[in-house]
């Protein structure tokens, strides 16, 4: 809730998928075989009528089932092709909007954990965090060996934007860290190479490569939205919300979906 | 700390990651439901459908040995004293003897001639009279026309000498709220039905033996009975009526169709043109005459047009049909009707015609009931696509007025007539066991129309030379007997293939107005100073007519107490007075060609029995070969000519004498009784499945061999 008592990230979450609802049907639209998937859709019908008009010939079952399931998976493949149309912008905004949506900062005067994962177990004594004023750490690090990780508890007086630094052998590697409330930005890892981590965890420049540090992490808690009184992961909501503004979409524009 | 799956956060990032490599490795379900709607409706119904089919198959698995066993107990075993394990029966309607046996001498008909040589083949006789409702109402009933009631498409109501379809009755909803100007309809249409008797495939299901039927004539409204079944000739258009096309026209003309249509202008509004297709009477506004519009917009370009029918667009040449249209007429909020139409776009310049067919019933969202149960027209609709549902779907009328051509009739009864093959092959597929019959009304529909290319001097064709005339009736024959090849593909030598036809044909080339003659012979009176009526006996004078004509056959005496301005006394009256008719018709001359007109008069009491024959016409007139019911006397008008040319395209018929038209029987068994008649196709059927025969029943079982001919396969067309 905002200062006016506004629930803003339910609000954005409904604007988004009332938006991509429009969008990915109109998308889908253009880009599918809307004829194919009209008669695919059809067929899947009638063989499901069939089951139960000649519920008392088991062969007209058995055939009718294996119908069933050719007809879905032609019903699929044809839902396929827009996919892969949408899929990579949408990834991509999902990404970007999970930075924003999928987590809450550090509230102040709330512990976290802060850790460091490294490439050899001998250097995890070598590692040390050097926190910014207005972080302090609660209780001594904790080494995992078999994980390679060390792990920090951390907390944080008041708001602010914290930039931290792991030092290992003379190297020092840094994360930020964000203390306070709204929509920030966040970045829970910080990661070296692994484009493909990085690319759905990760909002900050890539650890250099060849040094002790693989990653550090920051454990931001899971933002839950309230809506239509459940507490929902911004993800399924919009997933839900899309869906159902997709399918008023589809029937107000006449897309065969 | 976990760096995979530890928190709710990384939860979420794992299903993103998984939805790309869900997209990778092509299972595409967590990637659907991550991108966008569209998939997700996409995965989610998958999963429904397979989850009910799941059910369904499950359901069907463990209920089925209970159903068995139900069945046992009751003693009601199906196939145990069967001779056959499947009944295919295909009724060509009209297919007519002699020219079958014309054209299986020119080695055209293979399959048939086939069928002839190791199976059977004979004339088949058909009912009096020789109608299509009533002949196929005897064929499923395995009754005369006096114990199912059909003696006619029409019937006339006694209270005031008016016709109603003589199948099935259709009315408005049995209750209603009225508010001010209009009237909410509390209900759907009630629709009850005018046959009696009971199909013997009701026997069947009842005994555990599946049926699929499809489209045997007078099966509307559907009745219920262990098996599936598509209604077929009487099934109304969405208007009521058995088909009313439309001409959209910017032609200024303020003539009336004759029959079975209805001329709508066409708007020019800049490029454009606008017209609509009319529906069935707006029911908020009962009895006042208003009807539901569905708009329609033409957009032309050089030779073709761009269609906007609600949200449906498409674009059609000149000289070409749409595929079936959806169309809502909407009546209010909540109501509605369900259609379909094709459009065929007839010319766009200098004006803009196009033709709409009457629109039937949407299949897949019936509004009336079109097949039992409800679900089989919709699952038809949803493998098939839609298809033409009304009773006469082949638009005769159209063609009769020259709203259509030879070529768009043609190209409309092949495309009804291709549906038609799939549901048969559909059926055929899924009745291994059991009853599967079929009536196709291509073969009626066609001779209706062309005939007058095979007749030597029909009126109608006088102005094409004969080496120009097209053999369309043959290339008919060819066709369904590819058709039948095709069938006898897939039966095997438990399996009995029959063919049947409900009666022949023969030339319609003059037309005999028996009101005219009624009235020059003093049976019937007009009001002082006419000389002719309108249609419906308007300017009858009732209180000095004894006889009356009515529909294709049907000759009513105006008897007294029965009709409403009766004269006639019931009794010895009556009875004398049949006779005189009787005595001066039968044989009555055509003095201009010099031919027997009328080749005999039957008395409805003597060739009919059972608890209807009250409703039957008084005698039947049997007309001459190449003689019919006039086209005016049919719908109960007196003229000054008595015979005169039949110059319409409808230039063949079976109504007239009906031992001049019997119908064909094909069978692949041997049948030892040399004069069948439809109405024994029941019982015959019946006791060929072990069945005892109900004691009503007129028909005779045949005596069919117990094993097919193995050589009876399909043939090669030369």
């Amino acid at each position: 809730m905002d200062s006016l008592g506004v629930n803003v990230p339910a609000f954005i979450v409904v604007g988004i998928s009332i938006v991509v609802g429009l969008l990915m049907v109109v998308v889908f639209r253009y880009t599918s075989d809307q004829r194919a998937i009209h008669v695919a859709k059809d067929h899947l019908k009638a063989h499901l009528l069939a089951l139960r008009l000649f519920q008392d010939q088991i062969p007209v079952v058995l055939r009718s089932y294996g119908r069933i399931l050719l007809a879905t998976g032609r019903y699929l493949r044809l839902a396929f092709m827009p996919l892969l149309f949408v899929i990579v912008p949408l990834t991509f905004l999902i990404v970007q909007l999970d930075r924003y949506l999928g987590m809450t900062p550090i509230e102040a005067g709330h512990s976290f954990l802060v850790s460091a994962r490294v490439a050899d177990a001998a250097a995890l004594t070598e590692a040390s965090l050097q926190l910014p004023d207005g972080l302090v750490t609660t209780a001594p690090a904790v080494h995992i060996s078999a994980e390679n990780e060390i792990v920090w508890r951390v907390i944080s007086a008041r708001d602010g934007d914290y930039v931290v630094n792991v030092q290992a052998s003379a190297q020092t590697f840094s994360k930020r860290v964000v203390v306070g409330s709204g929509l920030p930005r966040l970045s829970p890892l910080r990661l070296r190479g692994r484009f493909r981590e990085r690319f759905f965890h990760s909002a900050e420049p890539a650890l250099p490569e060849n040094t002790l540090i693989e990653a550090i992490a920051v454990q931001y808690p899971a933002r839950n939205i309230a809506f239509a009184g459940f507490e929902w992961n911004w993800i399924w909501l919009f997933f839900v919300l899309s869906l159902v503004a997709g399918f008023l979409f589809k029937s107000i524009l006449g897309i065969e979906i | 700390m976990k760096w995979r799956c530890t928190t709710s956060v990384e939860r979420t990032r794992l299903v993103l990651w998984l939805a790309l490599v869900g997209l990778i490795v092509f299972i595409p379900q967590r990637a659907h439901a991550y991108a966008g709607p569209g998939a997700g409706f996409a995965v989610l119904s998958s999963f429904w459908t397979l989850f009910v089919a799941f059910l369904y198959s499950v359901y069907a698995f463990f209920v089925w040995p209970f159903r068995q066993l139900f069945r046992v107990l009751r003693r009601r075993k199906a196939y145990g004293k069967a001779q056959i394990k499947r009944a295919v029966i295909l009724g060509f309607d009209g297919m007519d003897p002699e020219l079958t046996e014309r054209f299986i001498a020119e080695g055209r008909l293979p399959n048939l001639a086939k069928l002839r040589e190791q199976g059977t083949f004979r004339k088949l006789r058909t009912t009096f009279p020789a109608i299509s409702p009533v002949a196929w109402s005897t064929f499923l009933t395995g009754v005369n026309p006096g114990k199912h009631n059909i003696y006619d498409f029409l019937a006339r109501d006694l209270s005031n000498y008016l016709p109603y379809l003589s199948s099935a009755e259709i009315k408005g909803p049995k209750r209603s709220l009225k508010i001010g100007k209009y009237t909410v309809p509390l209900g759907g249409p009630r629709i009850k039905g005018m046959r009696r008797g009971t199909p013997f495939w009701h026997w069947l299901g009842e005994a555990g033996i599946f049926c699929s039927v499809i489209r045997v004539p007078v099966t509307f409204p559907p009745e219920k009975f262990p098996g599936v079944l598509l209604s077929g000739m009487c099934v109304p258009d969405l208007k009521g009526s058995q088909g009313t096309f439309c001409l959209c026209t910017t032609r200024a003309s303020g003539d009336k169709f004759r029959e079975g249509g209805v001329r709508v202008p066409i708007e020019r509004v800049g490029s454009i043109f606008r017209s609509y297709v009319p529906g069935p009477e707006d029911p908020l506004t009962p009895g006042s005459g208003d009807e539901l519009r569905v708009n329609f917009e033409i957009h032309p370009a050089k030779d073709q047009a761009r269609f906007i029918v609600d949200s449906q667009r498409f674009t059609l040449k000149v000289g070409e049909y749409s595929e079936w249209i959806p169309v809502k007429f909407k009546a209010g909020v909540g109501f509605s009707a369900h259609g379909i139409c094709r459009f065929y776009l007839k010319e766009l310049s200098p004006e803009v015609e196009v033709y709409v067919t009457p629109v039937n019933i949407d299949p897949g969202r019936p509004d009336l009931p079109i097949s039992h149960p409800v679900t089989y027209s919709i699952y038809l609709a949803k493998l098939f696509g839609p298809y033409a549902t009304l009773g006469l779907a082949e638009d005769t009328w159209a063609l009769n007025e020259h709203v259509l051509d030879d070529d768009a009739f043609l190209a409309q009864c092949y495309a009804n007539h291709d549906d038609r093959e799939r549901m048969l092959f559909d059926a055929l597929e899924k009745t291994q066991q059991g009853l599967c019959a079929c009536v196709f009304d291509t073969t009626d529909r066609v001779q209706h129309m062309f005939w007058r290319y095979l007749d030597e001097d029909h009126p109608a064709a006088r102005d094409v030379p004969r080496d120009q005339r097209p053999t369309v009736i043959q290339d008919l024959y060819v066709r369904m007997d590819e058709l039948i090849g095709r069938v006898m593909k897939q039966i095997d030598d438990r399996t009995l293939l029959m063919i049947v036809s409900d009666h022949g044909f023969k030339s319609f080339a003059r037309c005999v107005n028996l009101n005219a003659w009624l009235h020059q012979n003093g049976y019937l009176a007009l009001k002082p100073g006419k000389t002719e009526s309108g249609d419906w006996f308007d300017d009858v004078d009732w209180s000095r007519t004894r006889a009356y004509t009515m529909g294709l056959n049907g000759l009513y005496l105006n008897v007294k107490g029965r009709e409403r301005e009766g004269i006639v006394e019931p009794g010895g009256d009556a009875d004398g007075l049949k006779d005189e008719l009787r005595r001066k018709l039968d044989g009555l001359v055509d003095s201009a060609s010099g031919r027997v007109g009328i080749t005999g008069v039957f008395d409805c009491d003597a060739v009919y029995a059972g608890p209807y024959v009250d409703n039957a016409p008084d005698l039947i007139v049997g007309y001459g070969d190449g003689f019919r019911a006039s086209w005016d006397s049919v719908m109960g008008k007196v003229t000054s000519e008595i015979f005169e040319d039949n110059l319409k395209a409808w230039s063949g018929d079976h109504c007239i004498d009906p031992r001049l038209v019997p119908g064909v029987l094909f069978c692949n068994r041997k049948i030892a009784d040399e004069k069948p008649a439809i109405v024994d196709v029941a019982p015959t059927v019946l006791k060929l499945f072990g069945l005892a025969l109900p004691r009503y029943l007129d028909g005779k079982p045949w005596s069919v061999g117990t094993s097919v001919a193995p050589s009876v396969a399909p043939a090669t067309t030369p």
